[in-house]
């Protein structure tokens, strides 16, 4: 019997090739199927961590490092001291990551910024120019002037709301005000010679980059209030989360991934997954219907040519065999095929990106994530692997139940003539 | 004297603490600011002032008494409107608190509404407690120095230092120099636009002095602005620290 | 006669149907499949667009808002609805509330001011709400941690604000704000409650105070009020009741502007036109698939009859009449499971409007726009989604029978049945 394993595998391909119109629509629903899935899969997993990398960028990366408690009292009361920073960076250097890891020392203060127009809220972020700019990234597109420099002192770089809110010009001068470490109110002048537009309206009112020695002259702080580190990918969150943690814990540092630190943004990415998921449950029944369908109509329309092979001597289990082993070839084409579709597409989309601009405004943020228009998909090969695992899945299981109807022919009924 | 600093004569804004770079600023202006210095250091005052404000939406008038002593002190409570009588402001150093006679409490005004309108007039709660440092933030050179209008006058041009945290890009002043009084003072945003003026006016003898008796504050857009005039001013009139104290700001008299 | 001959070619469609049940039965099965996946997964997107939009506008905003003209976006105190008068409120409200699709009809003033308690102030948004009418607008009323909606002379507070000055329920603030009329109005509030928005802009800024209340301590009339909040039954139909409530409030006062969530919640309109879209093109992979499936069926089906038209053919039945045969058989197959589909369909769209689908179990509670949420997994009725996909299915259906039958009485009948 399992010598005859190849025969029929034969038997089953010769029948396919005889067939050539019925599997080639059959392995067509399912090739097809396949392509769709992985498109769509790897489209999401991009769009995914470009709302994660935009969000992270703006916030306070994947991996943020905090005294205890200034997550919720966001006070300078609550910073670290500069042993603590350097804690950090030896954290991240030790969690071991192949690839460079950002890293961003910041002083932040919620306070006010004002000029002859007025004054607004701000949240003050003193950072070291040359760590920021590949962070966040604000100073790599400018709308007017430039980003800090190294050398920058009195200098700051805001958002265009508030440049209009406050009427502000590259030059202009404007006084920022806010509680120093001391608890007095302290102000500090400072020159705005650039500006940024970012996709989220609530940032370009209120952000405001100073230099990170200006701000601790200013505030009267020493060290920081977070390090916050970017990575490659945020794959490596997890990894990197748990190094660190271990690493400072002796230092008295609290150490946040992404997930917590930006939770809207963690419920965006679960929520689309969800989505995602039960979009690809139907079609997945689809094309599980679609092959079921297409074997089984074979099974039922070579009714005399199975009966013929029982009569001919093939068991009932063999005659099964047969049909089953028609299905996960078709299955195993399909896979191929499906897969290089699937492939060829994502190619185009991995280097042109699927641009949606028509069907959404440029700039378009909503609750603090940024959509970017043209998405590019990323491959993340566990999502693929369920992917392909669950369409051979499918595949072979439709395949079952016309084997079983296949070897459960009377082989006298079926060569009657009809 | 905060309350005549900040309310009277907040153009002027006589600077009583010396900064560390005089050489900057012309010595006759310094002159005339000390000379201002020494009349307020140290004094306490009492009277009465009235406020007038005219806004796009309302207009009203409030008619207060004040006391202060030297530039830390303050306390100014409402008397007309009844509805508002005994409403009071006490300001110490850098803090300001509201007393409600309506609902008996107190309240410190936060920092984040320090910059919110003190009893919806044109000054911000800010203005009355800044620590006015135009020695320290500004170079101060004598822009005109002759007649204008047939009156004597020096004309002061006041540019930020680098560093000073300030928001106007220039202030001009005017004072006449028969008694060197202030006239008015405007205040320039960076692009030289005219966003405030103080006018100065009614030059009288109070409590023994001579004050400009009525200011006008207007911000240059619009058709608001706030008008303080003193009533009645006496000085050296024995009042200590204790006396602005918040038991004082409560005390109804 | 001709009737009668009609009838013929019916009867033996639906005689043919009968002959290969199983085939039939296959056949079917994936259009009806196909028509519940169809519509199933439409009935599932709108269910998710409504779900975002209600948990965007049902926590505050309400789906309509009628303002003065230049209340926003400054928002000035002074620019009630009806101008310094004020309008009749009753009025307003009653018309509002009249008009078909309205659910819920709340009058609201705003201010700012201070809120102290003890040593402790702190700035805050001071809302002026009719607590009862709160109830079919926004979801105040459901969000108390502890305690309840203000009554006259109350005041609730967000818990985030409740915090940090320290009070709790039965306790006494003072509240201070700047009036209509330029004073400084002052009053003693007693707290109702402490609520729970999850919004960290609302819960640490925003208060409620009892409309009356508040219109007391601004110096305001009692007839002059900043905002309407109407709640619509069902979201996507804002903009046609915004139109009807425009015209019913028309003669009340002067320059009033009302407006549905897609003006006034911007982003969120963006959002969900950007969600449909992408919507529509899932929909479109789905129903491909589902068009696919049936083709494929079908053209395999009809395929596997060639002989049996070749047979047709030969007997001297003409070719339009093997085409109408088909096309019968194809509308009788679509109907049948088509009717199967809907007869499948319903009861689990009407379960799940009725019962969505609570992923909080899966997925955890998530937070939108600030808003802590229960991801709830509901559906939409519509007519257009069966509709549309019905038309379609049978359409395939019938498009993918013909093109087999066609080419099977193109060939020479001897040839088809020398075939096989």
């Amino acid at each position: 019997m399992r010598s005859r394993l190849p025969t029929l595998a034969w038997l089953a391909l010769r029948n396919l090739g005889r067939e050539m119109r019925r599997a080639a629509l059959t392995a067509a629903a399912m090739a097809i199927g396949l392509a769709l899935l992985i498109v769509s899969r790897t489209l999401s997993d991009g769009a995914h961590e470009d709302w994660i990398d935009s969000g992270v960028r703006l916030g306070s990366g994947h991996v943020v490092f905090n005294a205890p408690g200034y997550r919720d009292s966001e006070s300078l009361e609550d910073r670290l001291s500069e042993d603590q920073v350097e804690a950090a960076f030896a954290a991240v250097e030790g969690a071991g990551l192949p690839e460079a890891v950002l890293t961003s020392v910041r002083v932040s203060a919620r306070g006010l910024a004002s000029s002859p127009d007025g004054a607004i809220p701000a949240w003050i972020l003193g950072v070291d120019p040359a760590a920021e700019l590949p962070f966040s990234r604000l100073g790599t597109d400018v709308l007017e002037g430039r980003y800090l420099e190294e050398r920058d002192r009195l200098h700051a770089f805001i958002g265009q709301g508030m440049a209009l809110r406050l009427g502000l010009r590259i030059g202009s001068r404007m006084v920022l005000t806010a509680q120093a470490a001391s608890g007095d109110i302290e102000g500090q002048l400072v020159r705005v010679v650039g500006m940024f537009r970012t996709s989220v309206p609530e940032m370009d009112d209120v952000l405001v980059h100073i230099p990170l020695g200006t701000a601790r002259d200013w505030l009267g702080v020493e060290g920081a209030t977070s390090v916050a580190t970017l990575l490659p990918h945020s794959t490596f969150t997890g990894q990197v989360h748990q190094a660190a943690a271990a690493a400072v814990q002796s230092s008295g540092v609290e150490v946040t991934p992404w997930e917590e630190a930006s939770p809207e943004l963690y419920s965006a990415v679960r929520i689309d997954d969800a989505g995602d998921w039960a979009f690809h449950l139907i079609l997945f029944a689809i094309v599980a219907l679609a092959i079921l369908n297409a074997v089984f109509m074979s099974v039922l329309h070579r009714k005399r040519e199975l009966g013929l092979l029982r009569a001919l001597g093939l068991s009932s289990r063999q005659t099964g065999l047969v049909v089953f082993l028609e299905g996960v070839l078709v299955t195993a084409a399909s896979g191929v095929i499906g897969v290089a579709l699937g492939f060829a597409l994502v190619w185009i989309f991995f280097r042109n990106g699927l641009d949606l601009t028509g069907l959404m405004p440029e700039d378009l943020s909503f609750a603090g994530i940024v959509f970017n228009p043209v998405m590019y998909p990323v491959i993340d090969v566990r999502h693929l692997t369920q992917s392909l695992f669950f369409i051979a899945v499918i595949g072979v299981s439709a395949s079952v139940f016309p084997a079983w109807q296949a070897a459960a022919l009377d082989p006298a009924e079926s060569v009657k003539v009809e | 004297m905060k309350i005549l600093r900040s309310l009277a004569l907040a153009g002027l804004a006589l600077a009583l603490l010396p900064g560390p770079a005089r050489a900057q600023t012309d010595p006759l202006a310094l002159e005339i600011i000390d000379e201002f210095d020494r009349m307020m250091r140290g004094e306490s005052s009492a009277g009465r002032m009235r406020m007038e404000i005219d806004t796009e939406n309302w207009s009203r008038a409030l008619e207060m008494r004040i006391w202060s002593l030297g530039t830390e002190h303050s306390l100014v409570r409402v008397e007309t409107p009844a509805r508002e009588a005994g409403t009071a402001t006490l300001m110490v150093d850098n803090e300001v608190w509201n007393y409600l006679p309506n609902v008996d409490r107190t309240i410190k005004v936060p920092p984040s509404m320090m910059l919110g309108s003190w009893m919806g007039s044109h000054f911000t709660n800010d203005d009355l407690v800044k620590e006015s440092r135009l020695i320290e933030d500004y170079d101060i050179v004598i822009s005109h120095d002759g007649p204008r209008d047939g009156e004597d006058v020096w004309e002061f041009t006041l540019t930020p230092k680098p560093d000073a945290p300030v928001i106007w890009g220039r202030i001009e002043q005017q004072i006449r120099k028969r008694d060197r009084m202030p006239v008015w003072a405007r205040y320039y945003d960076e692009d030289g636009s005219l966003v405030r003026t103080m006018n100065f006016s009614d030059f009288r003898v109070l409590g023994g002095r001579t004050l400009p008796a009525r200011m006008v504050m207007e911000p240059t857009d619009g058709e608001e602005r706030t008008v303080v005039i003193y009533l009645e001013l006496e000085f050296d009139v024995g009042l200590d620290e204790d006396f602005f104290s918040l038991r004082n700001l409560r005390a109804r008299r | 006669m001709a009737r009668r001959d009609n009838d013929i070619w019916w009867r033996m469609a639906w005689r043919n149907l009968w002959r290969n049940r199983r085939r039939t039965a296959i056949t079917a099965s994936a259009l009806s499949f196909g028509f519940v996946a169809a519509v199933l997964m439409i009935a599932l997107m709108d269910g998710m667009l409504e779900q975002l939009v209600s948990n965007g506008t049902r926590v505050i905003t309400g789906q309509v808002q009628i303002h003065a003209d230049d209340y926003r976006p400054e928002r000035s105190m002074h620019d009630t609805m009806g101008g310094r008068e004020g309008l009749d409120l009753a009025a307003l409200v009653g018309a509002a509330g009249s008009v078909e699709g309205v659910t819920g009809v709340a009058p609201r003033a705003y201010g700012g001011g201070l809120i102290s308690s003890g040593d402790e102030t702190a700035g805050a948004v001071l809302m002026g709400i009719d607590p009862r009418r709160e109830e079919g607008v926004s979801r105040f009323g459901t969000s108390f941690v502890v305690g309840g909606m203000p009554g006259p002379g109350e005041i609730a507070i967000g818990n985030a604000m409740a915090g940090t000055i320290g009070t709790a329920p039965g306790e006494e603030v003072v509240v201070v704000a700047p009036a209509a009329d330029g004073s400084m109005g002052n009053e003693l509030f007693t707290v109702s409650g402490i609520f729970r928005l999850g919004m960290g802009g609302f819960d640490d800024a925003y208060v409620l105070v009892e409309l009356g209340s508040l219109q007391d301590l601004m110096a305001m009339d009692r007839s002059r009020i900043h905002e309407v909040a109407i709640s619509v039954d069902r979201a996507d139909q804002a903009d046609g009741v915004a139109a009807r409530v425009e015209e019913a409030v028309a003669g009340l006062a002067d320059s009033l502007v009302v407006e549905p969530w897609s003006v006034f919640h911007e982003q969120l309109y963006f959002m969900t036109s950007m969600m449909g879209a992408a919507n529509a093109i899932v929909a479109m992979i789905i129903f491909g698939m589902a068009i696919f499936g049936v083709a494929n069926t079908m053209l395999l089906a009809t395929f596997e009859r060639r002989r049996e038209f070749a047979v047709a053919r030969s007997l001297g039945t003409s070719a339009r009449s093997i085409v109408r045969i088909v096309v019968c058989e194809g509308l009788f197959l679509g109907l049948v499971s088509l009717g199967a589909g809907a007869l499948l369909a319903a009861p689990v769209v009407v379960y799940f409007h009725e019962f969505p689908l609570d992923l909080s179990s899966f997925i955890g509670t998530y937070s939108f726009m600030g808003s802590a949420m229960q991801p709830l997994m509901t559906v939409e009725y519509s007519w257009d989604g069966p509709l549309v996909s019905a038309v379609a299915l049978i359409g395939t259906g019938v498009a993918s029978a013909l093109y087999p039958a066609w080419r099977a009485i193109r060939v020479p009948p001897a040839d088809a049945l020398a075939s096989r």
